[in-house]
């Protein structure tokens, strides 16, 4: 029936298709309430929870706010979230999951980031054991398809860093003209999207035979540690460091610090990535040439509406083609001619989203390879 | 060459030797190394985690420890940049009164640290611990998660205003750390610290109230923990959840590396110095030299173990535990 994608592909056609489908929607809900779907013969709605690393994370903390604005777009309290917090450890992330559908009996919608890949199996499987419903971002390993468990697998989301990273590149090395020597700080050395993000960097280096990468350091994603590096880079590189490419926009902060401290802040351009608030300001500001924005509020809020709208029956995921199941999250590059109007659109206030409207921003099928 | 040199000496000198020693090798392998720009961004480096490790110093002279530095810069951070920016978010305004508030809040970590441990009977090593989660939950409170940005040029110019070459904040730590030496040696309590880590029963025997020495330790640390944070905060500009990341580590490596036995009764704050000068040359040097990054924590941790060994007497220790 997918009255779902009906439903989306018609909003943009015309407004009275619109309210057509509006009503079928209306419809096939009431149908399944009285054939009794399971999430609703039971009488409650069913729980939703996020399970995530922890909240002091900035990332972290805006995916749980989109979360937070879809539990209040179905008219229900913010504390009605349950968070997990797995605090980076997957045997509590897989140990918290458990004891949820303990709790709840499987009436559940969980979105979750299993904190790493090999530990989405287990917990797709006790979910799935339990009648519940799960959105995974992230971490899944290449075997493990939402396609092969039926409606309770509904969907998983990743971010491909390598493009992206590759175009914030590229202005880097345009606004050096095309010739110098930079330097690279990256994220945790075995973190995935610290490994495309890197990746992006040496594929626009292919392109520009002037550019030399003097050295690339870790930074673990984090500010302090970016700074000292970046003043240590000053000591050994000096006047030789024409541009600065750092993986996450945390980074980016201690680098441009390390900068102001040399009085060189403005002079040396960098780019990050995550489209931070504050990074778009200084984008704005031109303290930084470039960030990536990957609208964590979006992805938080929406893996958490596809596991509930799911759960209530509201679509049927197994009738949903293969991109629908697996997708790239959006990702927006920032630059400092559009700055201001990303800042207007996205961050001066959070755009209001339609949380059924699942896969609008999404950004296609998820390639392996 | 015993007769000019005492075994005692040469380990009392040890650690400074063994940052002479990393300097030089350093310097040889890349010459950028030895230059006032260099020290200054080492210095920069240095200076919230040098005021950690003073703070911990006289914890650690008592003969016990505290774990709760993360958790205690956290909440001074972002406490000092809500109200900063509350008060008017320049020096020149009301604001500056964020910068004593926030010792007294520091103070205030510390008292509750150390109630904690001696009113509770808590050893020290799960007390501070648990007060460090604390104080990171209670930062997380404060911020929802957010970094808060501190931009005022006055304050900033902690970083900026250089006098010798070398930026304020430098100067402002090193008064710090005389303040520091001066309750060390000069003070009483400073006293106090070496009579209750040398014996705690003897100390305890000549009627010394052991339990209020540990409780004001607790609180001095704690204000050089503020001033810590407050360092931190000029040198980023950013106060978040996440500033005093990674200055456990750093700050009781260097206290240890400086030759102050974990086990108490010697050592001071000079020794913490040049125990943070040895770490952050070690770090710095490492990347200047162009170490790459799998072998960097591998060769600190090797370091570490030489300095300790260098500077620290073990054959009067019947175990170690």
């Amino acid at each position: 029936m997918s009255f779902i994608k009906d439903f989306i592909e018609k909003e943009t056609i015309s407004r009275r298709n619109f309210m057509f489908a509006t009503a079928a929607g209306l419809g096939g809900v009431a149908a399944m309430s009285t054939l009794g779907g399971r999430a609703l013969a039971a009488g409650k709605e069913p729980t939703v929870a996020w399970s995530y690393r922890n909240r002091s994370n900035p990332y972290w903390n805006e995916i749980v706010s989109g979360g937070e604005a879809f539990i209040e777009s179905i008219g229900r309290s913010k504390d009605d979230l349950v968070h997990l917090i797995n605090e980076g450890s997957s045997e509590k992330s897989l140990a918290d999951v458990k004891a949820i559908l303990a709790k709840t009996k499987g009436n559940l919608a969980l979105a979750i980031d299993t904190n790493d890949a090999p530990n989405a199996r287990p917990v797709v499987e006790a979910v799935k054991e339990s009648g519940a419903y799960i959105s995974t971002i992230w971490n899944k390993t290449d075997d493990l398809h939402p396609w092969d468990f039926g409606d309770n697998y509904v969907s998983h989301m990743s971010w491909s860093d390598i493009g992206p990273a590759e175009q914030t590149a590229r202005i880097l090395f345009e606004k050096m003209g095309g010739k110098g020597a930079i330097v690279g700080l990256g994220g945790i050395a075995s973190n995935v999207p610290a490994i495309e993000r890197k990746q992006g960097l040496l594929n626009a280096m292919k392109d520009f035979p002037d550019i030399k990468l003097l050295d690339y350091q870790a930074a673990d994603w984090d500010t302090q540690k970016a700074n000292q590096i970046m003043s240590s880079f000053l000591t050994r590189f000096g006047d030789d460091i024409k541009g600065v490419h750092c993986a996450n926009d945390t980074i980016g902060y201690g680098v441009l610090e390390a900068l102001r401290a040399e009085g060189l802040a403005g002079e040396i351009p960098i780019v990050t990535y995550d489209g931070n608030p504050q990074a778009v300001e200084l984008v704005m500001k031109g303290d930084i040439e470039a960030t990536v924005f990957t609208n964590p509020h979006w992805g938080g809020g929406i893996s958490a509406a596809l596991a509930y709208y799911a759960a209530i029956g509201a679509f049927k995921p197994s009738e949903e083609p293969h991109e629908h199941r697996e997708f790239y999250g959006p990702t927006i590059l920032i630059t400092r001619k559009d700055a201001e109007e990303f800042k207007a659109k996205y961050l001066d206030s959070v755009p209001k989203y339609d949380w059924k409207d699942f896969w609008g921003p999404a950004n296609g099928q998820i390639k392996y390879g | 060459m015993s007769n000019f040199v005492s075994k005692e000496k040469l380990q009392k000198w040890a650690p400074l030797l063994v940052l002479i020693a990393l300097i030089f090798v350093f310097s040889f392998a890349n010459s950028n190394f030895l230059s006032i720009r260099n020290f200054a961004r080492i210095g920069i480096a240095s200076t919230p985690a040098l005021m950690i490790a003073v703070g911990v110093t006289y914890i650690i002279i008592m003969g016990s420890i505290d774990l709760s530095m993360e958790g205690a810069v956290a909440v001074s951070a972002v406490l000092f940049a809500t109200l900063f920016i509350a008060f008017g978010g320049s020096l020149a305004s009301w604001a500056w009164l964020a910068v004593p508030v926030t010792l007294i809040l520091g103070s205030l970590f510390g008292l509750i640290n150390g109630l904690v441990h001696v009113k509770l009977k808590i050893p020290s090593f799960m007390a501070s611990l648990s007060m460090g989660f604390v104080g990171i939950g209670l930062s997380l409170l404060v911020t929802g998660g957010d970094r808060i940005r501190v931009e005022d040029p006055l304050f900033r110019s902690l970083l900026t205003e250089r006098y010798f070459g070398f930026p304020l904040m430098v100067h402002c730590a090193l008064v710090a750390l005389v303040i520091g030496w001066f309750i060390q040696c000069y003070t009483r309590i400073g006293r106090n610290f070496y009579a209750v880590g040398g014996g705690e029963d003897l100390a305890h025997a000549s009627g010394l109230n052991v339990q209020k020495v540990r409780v004001l330790g607790f609180m001095i640390a704690g204000v050089f923990y503020a001033l810590g944070a407050l360092f931190a905060v000029a040198q980023i500009g950013i106060a978040e959840t996440a500033t005093g990341y990674n200055l456990m580590f750093v700050s009781i490596t260097s206290v240890v590396v400086g030759g102050t036995a974990l086990w108490g009764g010697n050592g001071g704050v000079w020794n913490s110095l040049i125990g943070v000068l040895i770490v952050n040359v070690i770090n710095n040097g490492m990347i200047v030299v162009g170490l790459p990054r799998y072998l960097q924590d591998g060769v600190l941790g090797l370091l570490v173990i030489v300095a300790v060994v260098l500077s620290t007497d073990r054959k009067s220790l019947a175990f170690v535990k």
